[in-house]
């Protein structure tokens, strides 16, 4: 029996919370110009000092920092795009990002993996990647995928071999967060370009994107800046995101961490728009905080509101914002505290209007892949699906004529009105699921039962043999050249 | 003799934002619905009092059926005096709730039926003691602004509702809420108990220490008891709320406009009643409506569709200008962990963001049924997570820290700044998670949190009642079971 792909199903709402007023906006935006002007931002790379250099930014040649103008950020701005498309192997999976729908992903770059077969934790690899996608492109909460975990056993061209594995296994747009560097990127493209069959296609309908970190206190990494110049050429979408941590590399206050992290993710985004004007770009932040007790980084204090208000910063900018949601601090997942910390989080993301989102899937501080979590994940993402969708509120669904033929003390079971809504009314949930004894399973092992249940009975559509072939060929020559492959 | 312990300010949730789930076309659609039940359907009221006070005060009622048909002037006349906000008193002036709808106040769940023991964790038997208990866990928890008895007194059938208010009232100095006294009687003997807690009637209707929450029967009907013992605490000033939990499908229509409508009718009908026999008695709405499970019939209280019913819920009840108990926490979790936590974080925030003014819920697991102690720990840190992330963002020139980013520049470290100093310390932080076990690992939050639940009980004694109050409860308890037959 063939089991189809569900549709995708975004969160898509009515309600729009913002959670800093206008003139916070202002004021937080005002800081930002300020940092760039007055403080400027590391930039350890030649290529790119020389650009900010050409189009009038202050560069110090020898501390590399780059001080730039306010009227020049604003010009460089106006060129982004508010809002773009991300291309997927299969049209039907093209995502055009818009108001008020928020498209979400899985987590990524998780280092190790509890087995799917053994359940012991062991190093992530290529094939865990590939699994995971073939998860993902089955899940109707994950709109596009994130590569996991680390193709480990694939050394210095694992990023490559992350986008071969994701393609092989899901026709949904993927995003990298791990190619760094021009020649890997130029792979990339090319690998790219074997998907959807031109540079034009590429840059009409875009099958990938990547998000690149920075790094706090203002500084952005070479190879990653680089990498993102020879994206941005191609038109493939670039994201820059900036981690700061309160009390270590940002100030201890949350507007002081959001301002420094802020500077880096702009100075980047007017970097792009200089070089090449109108290609399309992202901003995203997640902070967290350093344990004042051991430096320990916790991305879950029990300020979840502050992870949203660099939404509305983003869009202040006038760009579109990549959300950073899930990634429990907790060691295991399926615990208490793997769902108390992620709770809120699809909610309030999906009330602040990110375009689109990271990241289900993984414990430990994003670095611990349990295959389980996605469906946990998936499960509290619906939970915030319903809870902002809007309702329907109609003559059919008010009932008064039902309400009236059942009246008091009768009950609803017989009702034509009912047999035809029944079926409507529930999605069960992992919650619900009824065991053999008549009473609710335990989530968690529901969950993985999912996970083999997918793995077993769904067939995600395969890349055609001749593209499976070249990306295999040209995996073959980056392995060559760049020295990675199968260890 | 334990010197008592103070009990700390409370700590509602005072949102920064808020939503809005209804437009004002559908809100008057829900009204009109509601209007057209009364006037066409009616309700099912078996008390010949209250029929009386219905028919004397305009409503249509056959007295054979015993069905009560209100029209339209009748309820919005009647429901003109219902006071939006006013106060639920406490034992202490300072642990007084003066609803005023910037705030939500959230409760103990009530009237589970097991407990696990406390020192043997054993499933067994809900008793007094256990009230008790966890009166004392809650007074001093600020997260719990009101207490409902959490379990019932079943070892003292003939009158536990008396018994779980005495339990309460001498082991907190918070506002008490019952939801288990059920008929005239029981309800004379909670108002002399009340009014000696208050001091005199006067005070007991300026700060009532009690109030009172009344199930309605869906589909549209009312209990004959529930609703002569709200007359006579109405009568007092005590506050009386009405709860229905309809069902999708069987006491309900299936769908959410449909089983709102109907529920709605059932709790207007009752706060109706209240308002024509003492207008300007304090009164509160609430709506807990359930998905059943199509497979089992069950009443699902955390499906995903159910969130947005309970928000609507607040919003409907203020439009009929009373305030809301929302449905808050409460999750159909077997024992605390993933899904315990996973249930109830976001649902809460939507109430607050929706003006919710009281909610309740906390500490129950299995549907409201299971005390387990420590979950009112772990709801407690949830409850937490909601009140900060609601609760808005300084942007002080402090907070934005401009000329601390200055001073440390590009590749610095913040560590050492003494505005770090200074506001490391502010940042909220879990008690329960990142606690260091002596092998560097982190601790099980769970197991914290039955450690929090054994030193709350061993170190927090507040305010005992004075010797004559305690006295003179013990005799009207006494009083009482003579009167309905000890055993």
């Amino acid at each position: 029996m063939i089991t189809e792909r569900p549709a995708i199903e975004p969160i898509q709402t009515d309600f729009r919370l913002k959670f800093a007023t206008d003139e916070q906006l202002d004021m937080l935006q005002e800081a930002t110009l300020r940092i760039l002007e007055e403080v400027g931002v590391k930039f350890p790379s030649e290529k790119t000092l020389r650009i900010f250099s050409e189009h009038g930014a202050h560069v110090d040649k020898d501390t590399q920092i780059v001080k730039i103008p306010r009227q020049l950020v604003m010009k460089a701005l106006s060129t982004v795009p508010r809002y773009f498309k991300l291309g997927a192997r299969d049209p039907a999976c093209d995502l055009q990002l818009q108001e008020n729908v928020t498209y979400f992903c899985s987590d990524g770059c998780g280092v190790e993996t509890i087995d799917f077969e053994t359940r012991q934790r062991r190093p992530s690899c290529k094939e865990d990647v590939g699994k995971m996608a073939h998860i993902a492109d089955y899940l109707s909460a994950m709109s596009f995928s994130w590569p996991m975990v680390s193709a480990q056993d694939y050394g210095t061209t694992a990023p490559l071999h992350e986008m071969d594995a994701s393609w092989n296994n899901t026709v949904k747009h993927v995003q990298s967060e791990t190619i760094m560097g021009e020649k890997p990127c130029q792979y990339a493209v090319e690998m790219a370009k074997v998907l959807t069959g031109s540079a034009e296609e590429l840059r009409r309908r875009p099958v990938f994107s990547l998000t690149v970190c920075t790094i706090a206190p203002l500084v952005q990494d070479k190879e990653g800046i680089e990498g993102a110049l020879v994206l941005a050429e191609a038109g493939v979408p670039v994201g820059f995101l900036a981690m700061p941590t309160l009390g270590t590399t940002a100030p201890a206050t949350l507007p002081g961490a959001y301002v420094v992290g802020d500077a880096e993710i702009i100075s980047a985004i007017v970097l792009m728009q200089l070089a090449h004007p109108g290609a399309p770009v992202f901003h995203s932040m997640m902070h967290a905080w350093a344990d004042p007790r051991s430096g320990n980084y916790i991305s879950y204090s029990q300020n979840s509101g502050g992870r949203y208000i660099v939404v509305d910063m983003a869009h202040h900018w006038n760009i579109p914002s990549f959300g950073g949601a899930y990634g429990t601090d907790s060691p295991v997942a399926g615990n208490w505290q793997s769902a108390a910390e992620v709770a809120l989080d699809p909610f309030l993301i999906g009330l602040a209007g990110a375009e689109f989102v990271t990241g289900m899937g993984l414990s430990n501080t994003y670095t611990l892949l349990y295959p389980e979590s996605i469906i946990l994940d998936a499960d509290i993402y619906h939970r915030a699906r319903y809870q902002l969708m809007r309702q329907d509120i109609s003559p059919e669904t008010l009932a008064l004529e039902v309400i009236a033929a059942v009246g008091p003390g009768g009950h609803f079971l017989a009702q034509k009105h009912t047999r035809q809504h029944m079926r409507a009314s529930l999605k069960p949930a992992i919650n619900h699921e009824v065991g053999p004894d008549g009473k609710y399973r335990d989530p968690v092992e529901a969950a993985r039962d999912k996970v083999a249940w997918i793995i077993k009975n769904y067939q995600p559509e395969p890349l055609e043999e001749a593209k499976r072939k070249e990306l295999i060929r040209i995996l073959s020559a980056a392995d060559r050249e760049l020295g990675g492959g199968r260890k | 003799m334990t010197e008592p312990s103070p009990t700390p300010p409370l700590q509602p949730i005072v949102p920064a934002y808020h939503v809005r789930i209804l437009s004002d076309e559908q809100l008057a659609q829900f009204k009109s619905a509601t209007l057209e039940i009364l006037e066409e359907t009616g309700i099912h009221c078996p008390s010949e009092k209250a029929r009386e006070i219905y028919a004397s005060h305009g409503a249509k009622v056959n007295q054979e059926t015993q069905i009560v048909r209100i029209p339209p002037d009748v309820v919005l006349k009647s429901m003109s005096s219902a006071p939006r906000f006013y106060t639920m008193g406490a034992r202490s002036l300072e642990h007084d709730i003066h609803l005023d709808g910037k705030a939500l106040y959230c409760a103990t769940d009530g009237c589970g039926v097991e407990t696990i023991d406390f020192v043997t964790r054993q499933r067994r038997t809900s008793c007094k003691e256990d009230i008790a208990k966890m009166a004392r866990v809650s007074d001093y928890l600020p997260s719990v602004g009101f207490y409902w008895p959490i379990v019932s007194a079943q070892d003292h059938p003939t009158v536990a509702p008396l018994h779980e208010l005495d339990a309460s009232w001498n082991n907190t100095v918070k506002h008490v809420q019952t939801e288990t006294v059920m008929d005239e009687k029981m309800a004379e003997y909670s108002v002399e108990m009340a009014t000696v807690i208050a001091g005199n009637k006067d005070d007991l209707r300026k700060r009532p220490p009690l109030s009172s929450l009344i199930c309605t029967i869906a589909p549209l009907a009312q209990d004959r008891d529930g609703m002569e013992a709200a007359l006579v605490l109405a009568r007092e000033g005590i506050p009386v709320g009405f709860m229905s939990m309809a069902n999708t499908g069987s006491t309900g229509p299936v769908t959410i406009a449909g089983l709102l409508a109907a529920a709605d009718a059932e709790i207007v009908a009752a706060l109706v009643l209240l308002q024509m026999a003492y207008p300007g008695t304090p009164v509160y709405h609430s709506m807990m409506p359930g998905i059943m499970n199509p497979r089992t019939g069950a009443y699902m209280s955390t499906a995903w569709e159910i969130d947005i019913a309970y928000a609507i819920g607040v919003e409907l009840a203020h439009m009929w200008g009373v305030p809301t108990l929302a449905a808050v926490f409460g999750p159909d979790a077997q024992s605390p962990g993933w899904q315990s936590a996973g249930e109830v974080g976001s649902g809460l925030l939507l109430n607050a963001l929706c003006g919710a003014e009281t909610g309740s819920g906390m500490g129950l697991l299995e549907s409201c049924t299971v005390l387990y102690p420590e979950e009112l720990i772990l709801a407690s840190d949830i409850y937490h997570r909601v009140r900060i992330t609601a609760g808005g963002l300084d942007t002080s020139r402090t907070a934005m820290a401009l000329d601390v980013i200055k001073e440390i520049g590009p590749r610095g470290n913040f560590l050492r700044h003494r505005h770090t100093r200074d506001h490391m310390r502010r940042l909220r932080f879990s008690e329960l998670t990142f606690q260091a076990a002596s092998n560097g690992d982190f601790r099980d939050p769970v197991q914290l949190a039955r450690e929090k639940v054994d030193w709350i009980l061993y170190n927090h004694h507040p305010q005992p009642l004075d010797n004559q109050q305690r006295t003179e409860l013990e005799q009207i308890l006494a009083s009482a079971e003579k009167k309905f037959g000890t055993i």
